[in-house]
Parts: C-alpha cells; sequence; structure tokens
C-alpha cells in the first residue's frame, strides 16, 4: 500500500499516518486533493475537482496542483 | 486464579523513569489476576515506592554491584516475609545478577522470565550488526573504538554527523570531530571504555516493546512513535502505530533469538527498511501505554509464567496518544523513616491477610 493510500483524513482535515505516526492538517483544498489522489485521479482530473469545487480558473488551479504535488513529493509522500 | 506475591524493581518514576511503575499498572488492570505487589527500591525515595495505590509493600535492596551474596540473601528473607513468587526486573544494572542467579532463585521459589546470559550480551552496543544480521534487520555503520586513535579512524571511515554512544548507556550527536572526541573523553571518564562510534541513520524512530515466550513464539506487540522526549531521550508522549516492516522485524527477531522475555526495539525507519539502533532486554518505562491499548505484556507474562490462559494477539488501535505526566503526592516521614532505619514499609491492610509465612513487615 502506497504511503497516500494509508493516510487516515476526517472530514476536519486532520491527517494521520498510521504506519509512522505523521500528522497533518490540511485546508479544505488541500484534502479535496489527497482525497482525490487516494481515489486514483491523475493530475488533470485532480485540476478539474478544484475548479469546480472551489471556482477557481482552470489555469489558477493548474498552477496550484503542481505546487501541491511537489510539495508532497519533498514530503516523501508521493 | 491464584493468589501471587509479584516483586517489582524500577520504581523510580521520576524524570528519567524506570519500568516498574507502569508494570505495576499494567498488573493492577488485569483484574482476574490475584496479585500482592511488592516494590523493590535501591532507593527510600523512588516515588512507586509510596503509591499504596499500586504496591502493596515494599523493601529494600542492596545494589546489585556491591554483592551478590547479599543480594540474594535480602531477597530470601523477602520470601520468607511474604511469600515472594516471582520478580520482574526492570532494571539494565541488576539484569545481569538475575540472570546468573536465575536458577538459584527458581530452586529458592522466586522466578523471573529473563532472556539467556548470552542473549544479554547481545543488547552491547557493539553486538548491534551481528544481533540485527541474525533478525534479518538492518544497522548503521558501527564502529568500537578504544582509544583516541581508533576514533579519529573511525570518524573519517563513518563520517559526520555521527552518534557516539556508551557501550550499554547514552548516545550523544556529533556534528564536528571536536564534539565527537568531547563526547569519547567524557563517555570514557563516565562509564569507561569501549565506545562506540555509529553512523545517523535518517528515517523516523520507532520502538517496538513485546514479549517472547523463549521458544521463537511472541506473546504481543506494539509499536508506538515518541512525540515528545526529555532532554534524557525518554518519551514523554508517543502515539501508537502499527509500522509492517517494524511489526515483522521483531517477530523475525523474537524467533531468530527464540528470545524469552520482554524487549524493546528502538529502530530507524526509511520507507521499508527498518534499522536496528538498539535493543533493550526489559520493559521500556512506557510499557503501561502498551497495555492501556489493549496489549497486556506484564500481565500476560505472569500468565505464561503460571500457566494461566494468555492473550497473545498484537490488536491495538492506531493513533492512541501517550502523555505522560508529574503528578504530586505527599508520604509521611514516618513511611521515610521506617524504610531507611529497617528496610521496609508496612503492607496494606487488604494485603495482610495475603502473605503466607514470617513476620509481617
Amino acid at each position: 500500500m502506497s504511503v497516500l493510500q494509508r493516510l487516515a483524513l476526517n472530514d476536519e482535515g486532520f491527517v494521520f499516518d498510521p504506519a509512522t505516526g505523521d500528522s497533518f492538517i490540511l485546508n479544505d483544498s488541500a484534502a479535496a486533493l489527497i482525497r482525490g489522489l487516494q481515489e486514483g485521479l491523475d493530475e488533470l482530473q485532480l485540476v478539474d475537482r478544484l475548479s469546480e469545487r472551489f471556482l477557481v480558473e482552470p489555469e489558477q488551479a493548474t498552477s496550484d496542483v503542481e505546487d501541491f504535488l511537489v510539495q508532497l513529493r519533498a514530503m516523501r509522500l508521493l | 486464579m491464584p493468589s501471587l506475591v509479584v516483586g517489582i524493581t524500577g520504581l523510580n518514576a521520576t524524570d528519567n523513569p524506570g519500568p516498574g511503575v507502569g508494570i505495576a499498572r499494567s498488573l493492577r488492570l488485569d483484574s482476574e489476576l490475584d496479585l500482592v505487589i511488592v516494590g523493590l527500591a535501591y532507593n527510600a525515595l523512588e516515588p512507586g515506592i509510596y503509591m499504596d495505590w499500586i504496591v502493596d509493600t515494599s523493601f529494600t535492596l542492596p545494589y546489585p554491584s556491591a554483592s551478590a551474596r547479599e543480594y540474594i540473601a535480602r531477597l530470601w528473607y523477602i520470601k520468607e516475609t511474604t511469600g515472594l513468587d516471582c520478580v520482574i526486573p526492570g532494571l539494565d544494572a541488576e539484569l545481569p545478577l538475575f540472570i546468573r542467579y536465575a536458577g538459584e532463585l527458581e530452586s529458592m521459589g522466586i522466578r523471573t522470565c529473563l532472556p539467556t546470559m548470552n542473549q544479554f550480551r547481545l543488547r552491547a552496543k557493539d553486538q548491534l550488526p551481528q544481533l540485527a544480521r541474525q533478525s534479518g534487520l538492518s544497522a548503521p555503520k558501527t564502529l568500537v573504538v578504544s582509544d583516541e586513535t581508533e576514533l579519529w579512524s573511525a570518524i573519517e571511515e563513518v563520517g559526520l554527523p555521527l552518534y557516539v554512544k556508551g557501550i550499554y548507556y547514552q548516545a550523544h550527536r556529533a556534528a564536528t570531530a571536536a564534539e565527537a572526541v568531547g563526547w569519547y573523553r567524557r563517555l570514557l571518564a563516565e562509564w569507561g571504555g569501549p565506545v562506540i562510534v555509529q553512523a545517523i541513520v535518517q528515517g523516523d524512530e520507532l520502538n517496538v516493546v513485546g514479549l517472547g515466550d523463549g521458544e521463537g513464539g511472541c506473546l504481543g506487540l506494539v509499536c508506538t512513535r515518541k512525540t515528545v522526549v526529555t532532554p534524557q531521550g525518554k518519551m514523554w508522549s508517543g502515539v501508537t502505530v502499527r509500522h509492517p516492516g517494524m511489526l515483522k522485524a521483531a517477530e523475525r527477531f523474537v524467533t531468530a533469538q527464540r528470545w524469552r522475555g520482554p524487549f524493546e526495539l528502538e529502530c530507524i525507519v526509511h520507507e521499508d527498511e527498518v534499522s536496528l539502533i538498539e535493543i533493550n532486554p526489559r520493559f521500556p518505562a512506557w510499557v503501561y501505554f502498551a497495555s492501556a491499548v489493549g496489549v497486556n505484556l506484564p500481565s500476560r507474562m505472569i500468565r505464561q509464567m503460571y500457566d494461566m490462559p494468555c492473550d497473545v494477539g498484537s490488536d491495538y488501535d492506531v493513533g492512541q496518544l501517550f502523555l505522560r505526566y508529574s503528578y504530586d503526592m505527599v508520604a509521611s516521614t514516618e513511611q521515610y523513616q521506617r524504610l531507611l532505619t529497617t528496610g521496609q514499609l508496612p503492607a496494606r491492610e487488604s494485603a495482610l491477610g495475603q502473605f503466607s509465612i514470617g513476620e509481617l513487615p
């Protein structure tokens, strides 16, 4: 199971890694993206989700998703 | 269930705590066990011996380094006075004596559940690579140094930063060669040689507490991560986790060593790689955490020793928080004086009827 798949995420954005004990707090958009990744969405689908749910322009959503994925890779979650 | 008299050491519930209070609380959690708990202390100010809601009576012991004969004789006195059935030692300094004299204690009617002397020796930090290999684990590069020439070679070979460790106690991070030399000299002065130089492994530090049955079987495991540590490196708060690689590594350790008794493995985990950095052949001070989340290892130890039904699962919820706190209590000078002058504290009223022979303390 990948790190991302095993993360436990609650409705308030609290994330817990049951294997290492690491925990994070996510804002609403980050939580939406993590859930999307856990559902297996690709980058384009994540952009669509962010655009629709948070009413942002696709260009902004693309940039935000790219940024977020870089952060996840830096944290070894992806 | 038979009534048992259990002696527990390590009742120094201080900022550098022994496991005794945690062991005693764990035993009290098992309401089916009919126990009298006897506190065994090296210092009349060990807080645990005054916790009369956990400990029924207490005795002082001589230091194990003083005289083995005196130590055994004292245990015999306590046996005659209280009917002591078994002892759960919790301090590194006393383990060699208990292991060496396990047979004699058994013949006196005092049982223990401990590893063999060869297994105990594996805890020495210079034995780590061998122990790790036998258990299918990784170990950080570890070099044993006996003089400063060897130290300088080790610094070059291991690379900075690194850890400088005493053979049994203390570990210090050194970012420069000068720091490493300073720690080496201090460890040498305090504990003697040799001194260990060890590479730093990147990853998350996870700890596992467990209990081996001496035949390769495991009577339970709990894996935790320290979230707050004291300056002495002791867990002040923690969280339960379930790292599959770590738990498998602990099972492999128990099987490979046919380990008997309690143990704690301290490892660094990086993705699936598990590096062993230390092993403690006793319960850790945080053992009550494991008991409170459903894996009561002290209770299972007693049950196994006396052929009682015993759970062996490792079923616990992850994300449970452990929070240690500081608690103030008042004891009477009379109790302290009694302990200093006679070496024993009076038994709790409820425990009096359970002492089998001899004069009641």
